[in-house]
Order: C-alpha cells, then structure tokens, then sequence
C-alpha cells in the first residue's frame, strides 16, 4: 500500500534496536519505588536517565497538592483556556513564574514541546529570520518550521558561526531571533549566552534561551543558564518545561516584552489544546516553591553529578565536555552502545540510549541524566556497573 | 567565484569529500569518489542530518545563507549548486 511504504525504514530501525537484547524504546517501569529506583522486568533498578534532577516526583509536598486538587477541583480541564476558560491556578502559577524570573509576562502552556512550538509560531513570520543552534531540540526546529520565517543554522556554541550569519542577514538583523538552549540535552554543555547577548545587542536582534534541562540546576535562584552567566535580564524569551526538574508536565515562557500577553490570541498550539489539569498545576507550583526555598536540593545535586563525572571519567570513559547533570558516554558505534546499554539494564542500571539523528555528530551515547535524590550509594552503585562494561 | 553550475559543483564535490573524511571516516559514503552528478541521497546514502551539517561547511565557503526550508528537495551536487548560486550575492 504505497501510503504505508514509508514506514518501511522506521520498521527496520525499528526491528535492529532489538538486536543486543532489549529495545531502548521499549522499556517498561512495572512500579516506582522512588523518584531513582523502579523495577523493571522484576529487577529493582537505579534510574539514573530520567531527567528528574531535583528528584521531586515523590516529594511529599508535591503530591499532596496534587492530591488536594484533583479532589478539590477534579481530574481534568476538559478544554483550552481560550474556549472554556482558566482556572485560577493557571494565572497564580503564571504570576509566580513571573515574579521568579522576575519578568512582566508569563504563560503556561500545556506541554513543553507545545511552549516552543506555541512560543515560535507565535513571534516568527514571514520575512522574519531565525539564527538556530545546530544542535538545539527537535521541538526548537518544529517551532520555527511551524512560523514561515527562514531558518538558518549555526555551529553549536560557536559563537563565530552566529556572527558570520548574522552579518549576512545585512538589514534583516532586527528581525532576527537566535535560538538556542541554555544547558543542551544530550551532552549537558552549556551556551555561551555572554557572547550570543553580545552578537544579539550589536545587532540589534532578539533571542529566545530554551531552559528545559537548566531550569533548578543552574544560577543562584535556579533560573537557568543566563542567569549563571548573569544576562538573564538580557533574554528576551525564556523558555521552559515543568516536567524535569519540577516533575510534573508543561511549558512555559517568561519575557519583559508586553507581546507575551497577545500570544494566547495567535498561537494555536495555546490556544487549540486542553489546558493543564489541576493537579498538574498544583505540583508544579509546589515544586517551584520547593526549588525556590531549598537551595540544597541543587547542592547535592551538583555534588552527585561531579562524583558520577569525575568516578566515569576516571574509568577513561569519553565524556561531554563539562561536568553537569547530564553526562554522556560516547560509545565507538551503534551496536556497542546498545550492547552496552543492555548490560547496563541488566545489572540494574537504566540510562537513555541516545543514537543518531537525534545526537551531535552522529555518534552514539549512554546518557545519564543525575538526581539529588540519588544515594552515594546508588552513584557508587552506578560508577561499579559502567565500570564493569569494559570488558565489553 | 566562477557561477556555472559546473565550477560550482566542482567545488561542493570537494567540500563534501573533505567533509566526509573529516566527520564521517570509516563510513562507506566517505571512501567514494564524488563527482558534481553524485547523488547524495541514493549514492552516498547520507541522512538530513548529515546534508545540513555539510551545508553548514558550504555555507561558510561561499559566504551565502541558505535557509533549512531550500534543503528539502536537495538529492544531487547539481541540485545544491543551483542553490548556491541562487543564494550568492554576486
């Protein structure tokens, strides 16, 4: 059926993930004994891929909130704000991720996938050029693709490469955006923001920060990346998800331009999809508040993150290039990552599997994504396990 | 530089045999001979990852921008020198 031929190659794909054992994208949680322990296919395993960096998901706090108000306020929304209305959650969390990025706008979006596609479509248009980091996440390309401005990529983080584009935009840079991400998902390196605000500014452009993997893990108040590197106020659009280090699932964007307000009026991905249930709402704002008055969450997570680095590093595992949060582990091929992968999972280790195209360079790696809620013990546990796979 | 599809193309063969040799070694693709017929999608098999990050080394050579959407009907060398050419100021 020449509809379906398509689909052919990604059977294929498909079909030799299996090949070293289990299939990466196939995995199972049976139960969750904690935010850095599940049981899967009847071992107890330490999930050190789960991007669950302030290991919230089974705060107390947190979830009596959302206990509370899917009680108090039921199960869903049941529609988009803009046809059957807002809760009062919805604003009060928006008012409180403005106040924390100490921003005049905020808007909550349902996903976080949906907050760049919503956010981009939104602010680009035709004529419009956008400046994106080659490296940046797939929801950074649709949201672009979505607007009809036209997208150029640069090197990631190589600030020449964003300059060298910039000028060729000649009159065009004031409708430029570059779009980039503060802490970058698969290797956990981070964005030279100080000298893409520069470019930004010398141009006369604008530019959107995606804080999706940075949100809690970097700056003093845990806003993100500009904020460690002290341009915060110099971002005209962040972007953010709540299902990381907040736990939960959502977007959202801040910004000081009074724009932002308009946005529910002309982006369809806010405006056609249900709103954030209740509970949704009500943990993730727990889990701000949470971020926000423990700065040791924070602490201990930098702390297991250097010991996990430095435990790899001195195995003579190739790693990315910074300690943070995420380290990836860069295997020679495909199979060797997945046989790895497999050897991992079943000595009760879980980590992402990450394969091309969806990774720098096309090579292949085992990412682990660090919590504070992991145990010394479980991040020895962890360092024991990668240690035996040298034998491979 | 010369504006023919032909010195064009001439030119992307050889970034695109460097660009494979210094990404990709090891990989079929980066052992064939490349010429400005060459099909990138069926002779070297290359990916849509593997075309935007060579366009990025085209890009930076011949000074043009060339926008993501221009990309997706691109198969051959003499595909992309057209839109080289398009795209340079000259």
């Amino acid at each position: 059926m020449p509809l379906l031929e398509k689909f052919t190659v990604a059977g294929q794909l498909k079909s030799g993930l299996g090949h070293a054992g289990k299939d990466p994208t196939s995995v199972v949680f049976d139960k969750l004994n904690s935010a850095t322990e599940g049981v899967v296919a009847g071992r107890v395993t330490i999930l050190a891929g789960t991007n669950n960096y302030l290991g919230l998901t089974f705060d107390p706090a947190c979830i009596a909130a959302g206990v509370a108000a899917m009680k108090s306020q039921g199960t869903g929304t049941t529609g988009s704000r803009m046809a059957n209305g807002s809760y009062a959650a919805h604003g009060a969390l928006e008012a409180e991720l403005a106040d924390f990025y100490q921003c005049s706008k905020a808007m909550v979006f349902s996903t976080g996938y949906a907050a760049n596609l919503g956010v981009l479509s939104a602010l680009l248009g035709k004529g419009d050029a956008v400046l994106l980091d080659s490296d940046a996440h797939a929801s950074l390309y649709d949201g672009c693709r979505m607007s009809e401005a036209d997208i150029y990529r640069f090197k990631h983080n190589d600030v020449q490469s964003l300059e060298r584009r910039m000028a060729r935009l000649g009159d065009r840079a004031d409708r430029c955006l570059i779009v980039v991400e503060g802490m970058y998902s698969v290797l956990g390196d981070c964005a030279p923001l100080k000298e893409i605000v520069e470019i930004k500014e010398r141009y006369g452009a604008s530019l959107l920060v995606d804080e999706a993997h940075s949100l809690g893990v970097f700056g003093d108040r845990g806003c993100g990346v500009a904020e460690a590197q002290g341009v915060l106020d110099k971002v005209d659009f962040t972007v953010g998800t709540f299902s990381k280090s907040l736990g939960a699932m959502g977007g959202f964007c801040v910004s000081n331009h009074d724009v932002l307000g308009l946005f529910r009026y002309v982006s369809r991905p806010f405006m056609f999809t249900a709103s954030p249930s209740p509970s949704v709402m009500a943990t993730t704002r727990e889990a701000l508040k949470q971020l926000r008055t423990r700065p040791e969450l924070k602490a201990t997570l930098w702390s297991n993150a250097r010991r996990l680095y430095s435990g790899l590093q001195d195995l003579g595992f190739e790693l990315g290039p910074e300690v943070s949060p995420v380290i990836a582990v860069r295997c020679q091929d495909r199979e060797t990552a997945l046989a790895k992968w497999n050897q991992l999972l079943e000595s009760g280790v879980y980590v992402n599997m990450m394969l091309p195209p969806a990774t720098p360079g096309g090579a292949s790696f085992l990412r682990c994504s660090i919590s504070a809620a992991h145990t010394a013990e479980q991040i020895s546990t962890i360092i024991e396990k990668f240690a035996d796979l040298k034998d491979l | 530089m010369s504006n023919t599809t032909e010195a064009v193309g001439e030119k992307l063969a050889e970034i695109l045999t460097r660009y494979l040799k210094n990404n990709w070694a090891g990989t079929p693709s980066s052992k064939k001979k490349i010429t400005a017929s060459t099909n990138m999608v069926t002779e070297l098999q290359l990916d849509s990852f593997q075309v935007m990050e060579f366009m990025l080394e085209v890009e930076d050579h011949f000074d043009i921008a060339v926008d993501l959407d221009s990309l997706s009907n691109i198969h051959t060398i003499s595909d992309l020198a057209g839109v080289v050419i398009a795209a340079h100021p000259e």
